[in-house]
């Protein structure tokens, strides 16, 4: 199978998924719902709806006949590598340690040579975000181990 | 009513700190237009969290400042770089390029700069007087009106943007599914929740449109790393001559209408009236010739084009709710947070806010004028900042940006989420745009929809009943299905 034939592949899977998952939730009496809908009409009638055009895409793929898509480069799968890696490290460590780290590798990854440069970057915009967002608009950051140290 | 719009609008001008800020704002947008990548809406996506604090005339200033200033700058880069800074200046690189080419980089800016400021304003000018009037006629609309018009505005996705139409409406849909995440609003019954009770109230916009512009675009950016840019050399911007004035003030006017209407459209944005003012500009030359070659009535049919739809794009959004871009998706999401409900009580109960934010956009115009005519070549070097720096910087304000919206760690999981949704998305061809203006509208359908089934006791034909929803339906249908049937007649008679 061409992989252009996945997109609509994976899209009808994610619309019975929505339908089958929609089927088993809660009905309301009738006298709350009256004359208009279930909770669960609404997304069923919408996946169905969106089922039918993917049968039209599919089809127009069919007749035209497009380009496979071709693969990412390392930069882009490197790029959604930092973002887990920031999930992690602001989870067991700090958000701004995760800032950090991305912003760093994502410079050198991305084919910053000079790592001063790289480090600066890192360094001073979580800094300034830091600074506009604590003092000026008043924001509380998630606790973690730089938070601690400054919350107390 | 007269005088309150001019006291509003005038107060703008004596308020120095909104003026501060609009100045700010203004140079703002300009940078982030005259980046490659980045562009009104990712800019608007980046600076929604910022606004959170502010008062909301003050917020939606800055959103509307960002979103006139951006799609102007993008000429910048269109002309020295050949590189669009934003999709609506696009067509502005078919004649600007080549005019910079040339050695008249600065006359190419000079007609780019007063183009884009004959129509950004004259768009304000009638925006001031459209709104109200359609605000009167949207006084009347009840449920079934509302949902007929949504229903019109999500078949308008179909012509969005460029991913062809059934991947817009499948985005749209997808939007639309978005909305019915949460508590149902009449039932009180969970949808899609799995036990995660953060999403009760529904995703929140915020989280997600920072994922599907800014981060989307990050990994889409991944992919021109390495990019080497030719820049041509530029002395100064001049001012267009008289007899360039004599060449092109037809153009510019005619795409200061163009723009508007095209504005006006619910769905449809500045990339398509600045197409359609570039190609109206040749169709009405004398010079067709010169067209790609350096015509300067080329330049200023896009450029009053694109800008004139800004002004257009404001009145369906604060209007009716329905957003024509993704910009104006995030303004309308501004609006929200602010507590400034689109609509007729915008304009019948905070009418004072609505033309003071009319002003600020019309001072916005006259800002970006002067800096393009006096910065622009100071702004075209920021647009080599490299992207190995530039974008990391800009993951960092998507995170926290979309922390700071609820003081959620939930938010900024939802954003990068979305922003890996969004990017594949982009590489198969759909576009993001659908799914921001789906999720708007997708409370919207189902509550009138549902308001509408409760009128008629169930019996939904009745809703083709009313003469302003059924017309909203027909123009629904036609739009979906006139080029088809257009083309199949075609197809007949040849």
């Amino acid at each position: 199978m061409k992989n252009v034939y996945l997109v609509p592949l994976i899209l009808s899977i994610f619309s019975l998924a929505v339908i089958a998952i929609a089927l088993q939730l809660d009905t309301s009496p009738e006298m709350i719902v009256g004359d208009s809908m279930q909770a669960r009409s609404f997304p069923i009638f919408l996946m169905i709806l969106k089922l039918i055009l993917i049968g039209i895409l599919t089809f127009q793929f069919y007749k035209n006949n497009p380009k496979p898509v071709a693969l990412e480069k390392y930069h882009t799968w490197g790029s959604m590598f930092l973002f887990l890696l920031f999930y992690l490290l602001t989870v067991y460590t700090d958000m701004f340690i995760g800032i950090f780290v991305v912003i760093f590798l994502m410079s050198i990854l991305w084919g910053e040579r000079r790592i001063w440069v790289a480090f600066l970057t890192a360094t001073v915009t979580p800094g300034l975000v830091f600074l506009l967002f604590d003092y000026v608009l008043k924001i509380r950051f998630p606790r973690g181990i730089l938070m601690n140290l400054y919350y107390g | 009513m007269f005088e309150q719009a001019i006291s509003a609008m005038a107060s703008v001008v004596v308020d120095p700190y909104l003026l501060g800020l609009i100045f700010a704002t203004t140079i703002l947008g300009v940078i982030i237009g005259v980046l490659p990548g980045l562009g009104a809406t990712t800019g608007a996506a980046l600076l929604l969290p910022f606004t959170l604090t502010m008062d909301p005339v003050h917020a939606i200033a800055v959103l509307a400042t960002i979103y006139v200033s951006a799609t102007f700058a993008g000429s910048i880069t269109a002309i020295l770089i050949n590189t669009p800074g934003t999709s609506a200046a696009a067509a502005t690189t078919f004649d600007g390029y080549p005019l910079a080419q040339k050695g008249e980089a600065g006359r190419a800016l000079g007609i780019a700069v007063i183009s884009s400021t004959v129509g950004g304003i004259f768009s304000v000018i009638i925006l001031c007087f459209a709104a109200p009037l359609l605000a009167r006629v949207a006084y009347e609309f009840r449920s079934p009106e509302y949902f007929a018009l949504t229903v019109f505005g999500l078949s308008m996705l179909a012509s969005i943007s460029a991913g062809g139409a059934v991947k817009n409406l499948i985005g749209g849909i997808f939007g639309v599914w978005l909305s019915t995440i949460g508590a149902e609003r009449v039932t009180g019954i969970e949808r899609f929740m799995f036990g995660n009770y953060e999403l009760y109230e529904g995703l929140h916009f915020v989280p997600i449109f920072i994922g599907l512009f800014a981060i989307s675009e990050l990994l889409v950016q991944s992919k021109t790393v390495n990019k080497i840019i030719n820049t041509v050399t530029m002395k100064a911007v001049k001012l267009p001559t008289l007899e360039d004035y004599k060449k092109i003030w037809k153009t510019i006017l005619r795409s200061c209408g163009i723009g508007t209407f095209i504005g006006v459209l619910p769905a449809e944005g500045a990339t398509v009236a600045s197409m359609i003012g570039y190609s109206e500009a040749r169709r009405w030359s004398k010079n067709k010739k010169e067209f790609g070659k350096g015509a300067i009535e080329g330049i200023a049919g896009a450029e009053a084009a694109n800008n004139a739809a800004t002004g257009g794009a404001m009145v369906p959004t604060m209007v009716l709710g329905i957003p024509g871009s993704g910009t104006t998706a995030i303004i309308l999401v501004g609006l929200m947070v602010h507590g400034l409900r689109p609509g007729v009580y915008l304009f019948t109960e905070q009418v004072e806010k609505v033309y003071q934010i009319f002003g600020s956009m019309f001072v916005a115009n006259v800002m970006f004028m002067l800096m393009g005519l006096y910065a622009a070549k100071l702004f075209a070097r920021v647009s080599l900042v490299p992207t190995q720096i530039l974008w990391p910087i800009v993951f960092a304000l998507s995170v926290i940006g979309a922390y700071a919206f609820q003081g959620q760690l939930l938010d900024v999981w939802l954003a990068l989420i979305f922003g890996v949704i969004g990017y594949f998305a982009r590489r198969h061809g759909f576009s993001v745009a659908p799914i921001a203006v789906g999720l708007i509208l997708g409370e919207m359908v189902e509550t009138n929809l549902q308001h509408s089934l409760k009128m008629y006791d169930g019996a939904w034909w009745m809703i083709l009943a009313q003469p302003l929803a059924l017309m909203f339906l027909v123009f629904a249908f036609l739009g979906l299905c006139g080029p088809m049937i257009y083309s199949w007649i075609t197809k007949q008679k040849d």
